[in-house]
Order: C-alpha cells, then structure tokens, then sequence
C-alpha cells in the first residue's frame, strides 16, 4: 500500500464520520454502565473496546493511510478535554503515536494481527482514562465528577476498585482480553462483509 | 421577518455554543446552569425555532421534574439513576447550543468557515461532525424498521442472539455510513473542494447588527455568571 499518498477529501471524511462514530458509541456505554458500580468500573471499559474494535478495524482498512489512528484519539481527547478532563488531550495524543508505531510498517493496514495488536494496545491503554486522576490528577477529577452529579459513594467505590493490586490487574486483564476478542470479531467481520462487497 | 432571516449567523451561533461550554463546565454551581438553559430559550425564541423551542421545553421540564422528585421526595427508579437525570438536566444547555449550532445549513456553515481561512480538511471534519447527529438519527431510524421488518427486534430474539443482534445492527451501519461518506466526497468534489484559491458561496451570510448584539449579550451574560457564581 502507498501510505504517504496526499489524505483525499474521502479520507478525511471517513476518518472523522468513523471517529465520532467511536466516540457516540463509548460514551453510550459509559453511561449505560454507571448504573452498575461493579459494571462501571470493571466491565465497561471492557464492553466499550469489544463493541468498537469492528469500527476501528473498517477505519483503518478502509482509509488505508498513515495517522488515521493519531486523528481518532486526539478528536477522542478533545471530546475528554471539553468535559473538563484536560489532562486526557495529552495522553491520547501519546496513545495515538504508539498505535501509529504499531502500524507504521509497509504493508501494516492489510494484516489484520497489527491493526489487532494496535488495538489491543489500545485497550489496555484505555485504562488510562480511569488510572490517570488516581496517579496525577486526583484533585482536577474528583471535583469535577463531584460537580458533573457524581455522588460521594460512586467515588469511594471508584478508588476502592482502582487502588486495589488485584481489582487492578483483573480490570486490566479483562480490558485486554475484550479488546483482542473485539478485534478478532472485527477482523472476521471485515473478510466475511466488507471485502465480500469491495468497500475495502 | 422570514424564518430563515430569524435565524443568527454562524459565527453568532458559534460564540453561543463556545460561551455556553465554559458556562456549564466551568461553573462553580451546576445547579445553577438553568439560567443558562434559560437564556438559550431567548437565543431559540429570537430566532423563532419554535419547534426547537418547545422540544427542548418539553425535555428540560421533564428532567427538571425527575430531578426535583428525587432530591426532595426521594423518588427512585430501577434504571436511571440520579446521576443519569442531573447528567442530562446538567448538559441541556450544552445540547441546545450545540443543535442551534449543527442545525445552521450546511452551505451556511462551509461558507463560513471558508471565510475565516479555516484549511479545507477541517471545513470537511467540522461539516461531518456537525451534521453527524441529524445523518445518523434518519438512519438508525430506517434501520430499526428493517429489523422490525424481518422481526429482529424482539426481546427473545435479541437475547437468544446477542452476538447475530449485535452483527445485524453493527454491519448495516457501517456499510451506510461508509457510503455516506462517498457520497460526501463526490458532493464535495463537485463543489470544488479541491480548488485552490479563495471560495465564496451563495449562502454566504454577513454579520448584521442582531447577531453581534445578540453575542455580545450572551457572552457578556455568561461571564457575569460566572463572575457572581465563582469559578471552579
């Protein structure tokens, strides 16, 4: 594949539609899940990276190009830094170029274990967004959930889980696991679908 | 005044929806963010998107009344819980300033952005983004219908599948998706996207005098806001 081809109006738009697409569907789950403190904390992340590990992979395979996962998780750490949580722009940037990495080599978008591993990486990665105001940021976070409606009890629970060795390596054993079934879901999807009908 | 002269120009739109954002998340008070959803319904009404208006009444009102059971007489509901309902009351004004803005027409918007130089990647991923919301509600509806059609939403169906609902809703979806973005591309390409030079437009709006004054107004009533209720 050529991947320092000039990005075409098509690229750009696929890119972005696919991207917010992404973002709608976490944020939904999210919030879904907060009904549950158990299912918040320890599957939600898990559940949000299997359900949209098929749209990543059609993105990717589809726009064929290099920094489509940069352009994804830096519009994702935009949506973080509006709602108040600016240290998350940064992070997914940095995100984002470990997956470029991961994908940087000729031929990467077309073998699906790369795209699955950049994924996969990505998952675990994902984690931040719950790690991150526990290490640095603790005093930004918990005023700003307090004031977003977030009740004193979510966030004892929220610490409970995250500072917990065990919980810890549980949640983050089960992110990764779901991200690496999604991907392989997404990658079947794209043989037994998308290139059956030649949109890839 | 025709509706379409009611409505204020993009970049009046634009500073709305950007002094609303720092309103609702920099306020020290989020339970006072109703007098933010208060002076978007002036904002709505000035430009006489009285469906837009009554819709958002509609919703406000009812979040407003969940949330005052709740708190005051301890109302609790198996699934959606106090924080979903503040979450939603808390974020109206943000939803409203965002549909005022997305629901500007699009030719409108390009123009716009055009004007200020803005590079024409962007213009297309502000276009996609904003028009995102209207594009995907029309097609999640046609999708839902053909599910229904061939009996695929039912409860015994979706639980005994999961993994085939999941499939069946996921796939269409995105096949649709991509071929609106084609379509996009092609639409863009017609219009010269890729043209260089300066482009003008048919719906190219000037600043008349309402929407400046009607910014100014709204970004000097959220600053006092913010100024009288404290930053966090």
């Amino acid at each position: 594949m050529n991947t320092n081809t000039k990005w075409s109006a098509k690229d750009v738009i696929t890119t972005v539609l696919l991207s917010v697409l992404l973002i709608v569907i976490q944020l939904l789950i999210n919030m879904v899940c907060m009904a549950s403190h158990f299912v918040s904390m320890v599957l939600s992340v898990g559940i949000t990276c299997f359900v949209c590990a098929p749209v990543y992979f059609l993105m990717v395979r589809r726009v064929h190009k290099r920094f489509v996962s940069l352009l994804y998780m830096t519009l994702l750490g935009v949506v973080f830094l509006i709602m108040g949580d600016w240290f998350l722009l940064p992070y997914f940037i940095v995100v984002g170029l470990v997956c470029e990495a991961i994908l940087w080599r000729k031929g990467s978008y077309d073998a699906p274990w790369r795209i699955t591993a950049a994924w996969t990486v990505y998952s675990g990665l994902y984690q931040g967004v719950n790690l991150l105001p526990i290490l640095a940021f603790w005093e930004t976070f918990a005023s700003n959930a307090l004031a977003s409606g977030m009740t004193q009890e979510y966030i004892d629970s929220y610490l409970s889980y995250y500072t917990q060795p065990g919980w810890l390596a549980v949640i983050l054993i089960i992110t990764v696991a779901c991200g690496f079934a999604g991907s392989l879901v997404g990658s079947r999807m794209m043989a037994k679908h998308f290139s059956k009908a030649g949109v890839l | 005044m025709e509706k379409k002269k009611a409505g204020f120009a993009v970049a009046a739109r634009l500073c709305v929806f950007a002094a609303t954002l720092a309103g609702v998340f920099l306020t020290d008070g989020t339970d006072r963010t109703w007098i933010i959803a208060a002076m978007l319904f002036c904002v709505l009404a000035a430009q006489k998107a009285w469906k837009q208006c009554a819709g958002f009444a509609v919703f406000y009102g009812i979040l407003s009344l969940l949330l005052y059971l709740i708190r005051f007489h301890g109302l609790r509901m198996a699934a959606f819980s106090e924080f979903h309902v503040f979450l939603f009351w808390w974020l109206t004004p943000v939803f409203m300033a965002a549909w005022n803005l997305v629901s500007a027409p699009p030719g409108m918007l390009s123009a716009f952005f055009a004007r200020v130089h803005a590079p024409t990647g962007a213009i297309l991923g502000l276009l996609v983004i904003f028009r995102f919301f209207p594009t995907m509600r029309a097609e999640l509806h046609g999708l839902r219908e053909s599910m229904h059609n061939r009996g695929l939403t039912g409860p015994a169906q979706v639980l005994r599948r999961p993994g085939n609902t999941f499939e069946y809703i996921l796939v269409p979806m995105l096949l649709r998706c991509l071929q609106i973005s084609d379509q996009l591309a092609v639409s863009a390409a017609a219009r010269g996207i890729d043209t260089p030079g300066p482009r003008h437009s048919y719906y190219e709006q000037k600043l008349r005098v309402r929407d400046i004054l009607a910014a100014a107004l709204y970004a000097g009533a959220i600053l006092v806001f913010l100024l009288i209720g404290g930053v966090k």
